[in-house]
């Protein structure tokens, strides 16, 4: 605090001298967070601007913590009313000792305090969950005039302490700071383990001892908005932040390490362990599914097909429930349950049928990035099961996805694919790699038809073959009903101006290495290219035109991420009428550079038919931000190339 | 939501129907009954074919209410039967069900969910076996202070798998009597509902339904019931050891049945206002309680005068609307605008600074006219009943104007129930028989405009005129491109393009210079935007975002190039998507898209091919599309373009027409020109 105590109260002094006046009463609290106080940097570009964040995390012991959060937040424009609401989140486990606040006008005078009757109580079940005891306070300071400042103020009790606070001051775009601080108080004889990213020279504070507590502190300053760039890390990945995390834990009862990821691994294992116990029906019933069948694939296939046909996923999450499964024999007795009872249950069928499993937790969704390898913590929300092939030459690994009914054999996809899991073993699991899935995986290619007739209305057929994480935003089509099909498949079309007559859709056999589908369109388009005088105009690229990232204001500021590898190939067939032909054809395109390749060509073949052959393939690669201008440059180029109109003349004109 | 009737103010009333009859049970058989499936009929059902190839379908639904004596009391008593066959996994959703309840949470009384069982029946072969839902599959939690869902799950879901379940409820609630919704998201075979009410109890029905009924009938039947009520020593106490003492009640009611069949799924369409306004459904109302024709009722509602009168009697309404407010010195100043209209609009700009809008709309204030001062924060009644009293204290004739939101579903105006109303706003009567419709919850919008979610056909005026009132969109929603662009030799486009935005599109776009830029940017990611400047602020104008930008053309010049100017600037994809359409289109507010551009060809070149000028309309003023391309000089070109749809309303048989122009428009737009070097 003392390196800010001075820039604050000189913010003060010209606020009084600015605003003193005979109108302004001589009793009351003294003003704060006044916004003419504000440095013009912080202004910049903010929607929003973090005054003060103080944030503390008492360990109180090895089974309880106690967070406690003030945070003043000066909102500048109706963009960054976000801020004024405030949501505190509570469990069986997390309770909430208080939770206060009060909002200020643009001077720093007090407009009013929160009331217990202004803090609304609210149920964070996702909507999907059967039950979930996930629970919030939320409670709204937001003003109808700007700006204006909203002062926070609340206390979480945890006796869940396998989480430790993470401090991220500025986890998103437009927000700047002025002072953030963290403090971690620990007892004698337990020891923190944290880690500092992106934190500005000065801002880790010497270590002290302060009674019988350990103190560790963190203080940022000045931390100007920042903004969210195309192809690009996300803010949050780029500010400064300190993750923390326990050596000892224990919640309810269950104590455990956590020095190194073996540590979490063989506490989740133990939590878990014991719960796999199944019928003796079931148990011979899988012995009998896979009796004959020699292929270790095949013999996994068979159990996991079984697990897909007779349950369903669930989602209960109640208390330590979050982290323990259901036993396997209640899953067999109601046929369904949550991501860890089911994968619990396929473990224990595979065991049933002779072939040994682990469960490996990970960090689940097409948005989220890799977990921190560097920390071991508890940074997970999804278990999927990992099967290790010991009859296999080399070392292979079937993983499964288990609370799914229509996932692919052995595909963990843009949901899990690409990124670390934690094998939870008795002996303490280790982090490995779930498949990944690149620009060899990932294919969308195209052929398409199109019979265009001398008024320059067209018919059209399409096929696409989209596999890998192209695949995955098709996926589950063949599950809607067929005028949901048609209602999908419609609004992804980018064309302006189209009826759509018929759909069929066919997944790639079980078997490939990664799944796919192909999809099969017939199209009527009315007005495709209708004459313009003696000459006709048409786009052969009908529907995988790629626009250039819009230009950035200013110098890119932050690294080059393309993390979305593909391959693209379209072959477009156009078919016109004998009182037509091309007056020009656009000079075929050859793009290769480090950030991918790109080829685009047309030519007449000797039927008449106009032939278009496009190809993308983009690998995933980083680069530093100094390569952004090339890039975009390439991209350009592509856009340009992409939109190379071809011109019809009329013969008979 | 009405309030309850005192017992004591009935039980005098019932003495004269205490009377003695057999009771009679209903007259019609049940369309299912719980757990009587077996093995033949599972077959039977499973090998019919899926309507649509859904998922999954509901083979039967079936309700039932009623009002039955209690304890000191009448209660509603309701009872669903349900029978769902799932076909395949993505129907597996619809295993679970969700049942939400009501308490009062100042006398704690509640509804109860009771009776509730629930069957899996799967078939393997011949054999047809039965899972039961367990008790701990069942889960409830707090929603909010008024409201608790019950969550349960069947066990054992398979494709074809039978699913049935039924519960009743209990509620002490007579206002609540369970509406029911004939049409669902998957296909429904048969919906049933049934209610039977006893003479001295009265609902209006509101049927809403672009589906036939199979049966919609109402018949007469004997009703019996019998409540009880504790007796009173003779000091006026009850204790534990009194008896109860039983009434049995005799008295006609009156038996509602309505089936439908063979429904479709309900599949939301673009351009509806809420799909409560187009799925298949029953709603009631308490309308009144007799208990003897001879005397008074003990609760009507059943007009608009009565509506009134309790709308301005009640605390959250009427009281809010009779409070002072700190704000009131500063309204009754602006007496001295002469303007009624300026002076309205000066009292709206009043509530606009002082308070804000939560987003929830309301009928009704929670909060006291000072406490949302304080706050600084309101919902639409706070709001809206705030601005109705400063027009008052400013001298003018104000009064609130009930209405329901789009989202919240059309008004029957035959019907005077309150419950369809969840909004408010301000009416102004001005000299002249003109009047102004005030809203003062988006700073956003010029005063005269409503909010577009506002625009639902009809408001209800309160007071001694009581009346409906139109609620048409006053502007429309215009996108208008002025581009005055030079086109250079190698195909480039450059030079100033103005978008403006009028009317609602303008209230959409009130936003910092910076915001618009990037918006406009990333509609159009190839021109290179070199200045963006935002003139107007005020709201009576339009958005207005100047840019300096280039669309780059070719490396090389060409000697022919073709140039499609309204194109270029950015065109919408067809918002009728969708070659078919069953329900008709609802949009808050006319649609206008317009184009000026002004084009210099480069020197040397020439317009040898210019698109056809073209005007279509749709039947009935429907709506127009006018395009030109006239030659001001030599070296330049005029485009105009101009689409605009004049009406809100659509039928489902003119979508076809409307699809139309928006394609023709669009094809027309995207002709190119034809320049070609001399």
């Amino acid at each position: 605090m003392r390196t800010y105590l001075f820039p604050f109260v000189a913010g003060c002094a010209a606020w009084l001298s600015v605003a003193a006046g005979p109108a302004r009463a001589a009793y009351g609290p003294a003003p704060k967070y006044a916004v003419a106080a504000l440095p013009g940097a912080l202004r910049e570009n903010a929607h929003a601007v973090v005054r003060r964040h103080e944030e503390t995390l008492l360990v109180k012991s090895v089974s309880r913590t106690v967070e406690t959060v003030r945070r003043a937040v000066t909102v500048l424009d109706e963009a960054g009313a976000r801020w004024a609401t405030e949501l505190v989140y509570y469990s069986q486990l997390n309770s909430i000792s208080y939770f206060r606040g009060s909002v200020y006008d643009a001077e720093g005078r007090l407009l009013r305090q929160l009331r217990p009757a202004d803090i609304h109580d609210i149920s964070l079940s996702d909507g999907f969950s059967l039950a979930s005891d996930a629970r919030g306070r939320v409670a709204d300071l937001s003003q109808p005039s700007y700006p204006y400042t909203v002062e926070f103020e609340y206390e979480v009790v945890s006796d869940n302490p396998l989480f430790y606070s993470t401090w991220r001051p500025q986890p998103v775009e437009q927000l700047s700071v002025e002072q953030a601080s963290f403090r971690v108080l620990m007892p004698t004889g337990l020891a923190l383990r944290y880690q500092e990213l992106h934190l500005p020279a000065g801002a880790a504070q010497a270590r002290h001892t302060q009674g019988s507590q350990e103190v560790y502190e963190w203080q940022v300053h000045d931390l100007a908005a920042r903004e969210e760039e195309p192809d690009g890390p996300s803010v949050a990945d780029v500010t400064p932040a300190v993750l923390t995390a326990p050596t000892q834990f224990e919640v309810e009862g269950h104590a455990g390490q956590l020095s190194s990821w073996a540590d979490l691994s063989r506490w989740t294992y133990e939590l878990n362990a014991g719960r796999d116990a199944l019928p003796p029906a079931l148990q011979a019933r899988m012995a009998a599914l896979v009796q004959g069948e020699t292929d270790e694939r095949a013999r996994i296939r068979k159990v996991y097909e079984f697990l897909q046909t007779t349950t369903r996923y669930v989602s209960i999450q109640l208390g330590l429930g979050g982290w323990q499964t259901f036993p396997a024999a209640s899953v067999a007795a109601n046929g369904y349950g949550d991501c860890k009872a089911l994968t619990n249950y396929c473990k224990a069928l595979l065991g049933a049928a002779g072939i040994t499993a682990h469960a490996a937790l990970v960090r689940a969704g097409s948005d989220e990035q890799d977990i921190r390898t560097d920390f071991p913590s508890s940074q997970f929300n999804h278990v999927v099961l990992c099967v290790p092939l010991v009859k296999s030459a080399r070392p292979d690994t079937v993983w499964l996805e288990c609370t799914s009914q229509s996932n692919p054999f052995g595909y963990m996809g843009g949901f899990t694919g690409n990124r670390h899991a934690l094998l939870l073993l008795p002996q303490g699991g280790r982090l490995i790699a779930t498949p990944r899935y690149g620009a060899t995986e990932n294919r969308r290619e195209r052929l398409a038809d199109v019979y265009l007739d001398a008024q320059g209305n067209a018919t059209a057929t399409l096929r696409t073959l989209r596999t890998g994480l192209e695949y995955d935003a098709v996926a589950t089509l063949p599950s809607l009903d067929l005028p949901e099909q048609k209602k999908h498949i419609s609004s992804r079309l980018p064309l302006p101006n189209f009826t759509l007559t018929k759909v069929a859709l066919r997944p790639t056999p079980p078997g490939a290495a990664v799944p796919g589908l192909t999809e099969s369109l017939s199209l009527t388009l009315p007005a495709l290219a209708p004459p313009s005088g003696k000459r006709v105009f048409l786009t052969p690229n009908l529907l995988s035109r790629l626009s250039a990232p819009a230009a950035s204001v200013g110098e890119r500021q932050t690294d080059l991420w393309l993390d979305h590898a593909l391959t693209q190939t379209d072959t477009v067939r156009l078919h016109v009428p004998a009182s037509l032909r091309p007056e020009q054809l656009p000079a075929p395109v050859q793009l290769s550079t480090q950030f991918g390749t790109y080829s685009s060509q047309l030519q007449t073949l000797p039927d008449g038919t106009i032939q278009y052959i496009r190809r993308l393939q983009l690998p995933r690669t980083r680069f530093a931000r100094t390569d952004y201008p090339a890039y975009l440059e390439f991209r350009r180029k592509i856009s340009a190339a992409d939109k190379a109109q071809l011109v019809l003349l009329k013969t008979d004109a | 939501m009405i309030t309850r009737v005192a017992p004591a103010s009935w039980r005098g009333a019932l003495a004269g129907l205490v009377l003695c009859f057999p009771v009679l049970a209903w007259a019609q058989e049940v369309p299912v009954r719980f757990g009587k499936l077996d093995a033949q009929e599972a077959a039977q059902l499973l090998a019919r074919p899926a309507p649509d190839s859904a998922a999954a379908e509901v083979i039967c639904d079936f309700g039932q209410s009623t009002i039955k004596g209690g304890q000191d009391g009448f209660e509603l008593r309701f009872e669903r039967t349900a029978r769902l066959l799932i076909r395949r996994r993505p129907g597996y959703e619809h295993a679970t069900v969700r049942v939400v309840l009501y308490h009062d949470p100042k006398n704690g009384s509640r509804e109860q969910i009771q009776q509730l069982k629930g069957i899996t029946y799967n078939l393997t072969g011949k054999e047809l076996s039965k899972d039961l839902l367990r008790t701990e599959a069942v889960f409830s939690r707090k929603l909010n202070d008024r409201l608790d869902e019950y969550a349960f799950t069947l066990p054992n879901v398979r494709e074809g798998s039978i699913l049935e379940f039924t519960y009743a409820i209990r509620s002490p609630f007579l206002f609540n009597l369970q509406d029911w919704q004939f049409q669902q998201a998957i296909p429904v075979r048969w919906s049933e509902y049934r209610v039977q009410i006893p003479s001295f109890y009265r609902y209006k029905e509101m049927t809403r339904s672009y589906w036939p009924f199979a049966v919609n009938t109402s018949g007469a039947a004997q009703y019996t019931t019998t409540y009880r009520e504790k007796t009173q020593d003779s000091y006026g106490a009850t204790n534990a050891s009194s008896t109860d003492k039983a009434y049995q009640i005799s008295t006609q009611a009156l038996t509602r049945r309505w089936v439908q069949q063979d429904i479709p799924a309900f599949r939301p369409e673009p351009f509806l206002t809420t799909e409560h306004d187009y799925l298949s459904r029953v709603d009631f109302e308490l309308e009144r309680i007799q208990f003897d024709p001879n005397r008074d009722p003990q609760f009507v509602v059943s007009s608009w005068a009565q509506i009134e009168k309790e709308l301005l009697e009640k605390e959250e309404f009427g009281q809010y609307l009779q409070q002072n407010s700190p704000l009131a010195s500063a309204a009754a100043a602006l007496r001295s605008i002469p303007d009624p209209a300026a002076r309205a609009a000066a009292a709206r700009q009043l509530v606009l600074q002082a308070v804000g809008y939560s987003g929830s709309a309301s009928l009704y204030a929670r909060a006291t006219p000072k406490r949302v001062l304080e706050t600084r924060q309101g919902n639409a009644a706070e709001i809206n009943l705030l601005l109705v009293r400063l027009l008052r204290e400013a001298g003018l004739e104000a009064q609130p104007l009930l209405l329901s939101t789009r989202n919240h579903g059309r008004i029957q105006t035959e019907l005077p129930v309150l419950s369809q109303f969840n909004y408010v706003a301000a009416h102004v009567r001005l000299p002249g028989n003109q009047e102004l419709v005030l809203d003062a919850t988006d700073p956003t919008l010029p005063p005269e405009l409503l909010p577009e979610n506002c625009l639902n056909d009809q408001g209800r005026l309160l007071g001694s005129a009581g009346r409906w009132v139109a609620l048409a969109p006053s502007a429309p929603n215009l996108r208008y491109t002025h581009a005055r662009l030079t086109l250079e030799a190698t195909g480039t486009l450059q030079g100033t393009v103005r978008q403006e935005y009028a009317g609602y599109a303008a209230s959409e776009h009130r936003q910092p210079v910076a915001a618009l830029r990037q918006q406009w940017q990333q509609a159009h990611p190839d021109w290179q935007i070199e200045k963006a400047e935002v003139v107007a602020t005020d709201l009576t104008r339009p958005v207005a975002l100047t840019l300096a930008a280039r669309l780059p053309g070719a490396e090389a010049t060409a000697a022919t190039l073709y140039v499609r100017p309204t194109a270029q600037l950015g065109l919408p994809a067809n918002p009728f998507r969708h070659p078919d359409r069953l329900y008709p289109v609802d949009m808050a507010s006319p649609q206008r898209l317009e184009y000026m551009v002004e084009l210099t060809l480069p020197e040397g070149y020439a317009a040898t091919e210019l698109p056809a000028a073209a005007t279509l309309a749709l039947p009935n003023e429907g709506g127009r599309f006018v395009f030109s391309v006239s030659q001001p000089t030599a070296q330049t070109l005029a485009i105009t373009s101009r689409l605009h749809l004049a009406k809100t309303h659509y039928s489902a048989e003119e979508y076809q027409a409307l699809r139309e122009l928006y394609a023709r428009a669009l094809a027309k737009m995207a002709e190119p020109i034809v320049v070609q070097r001399q």
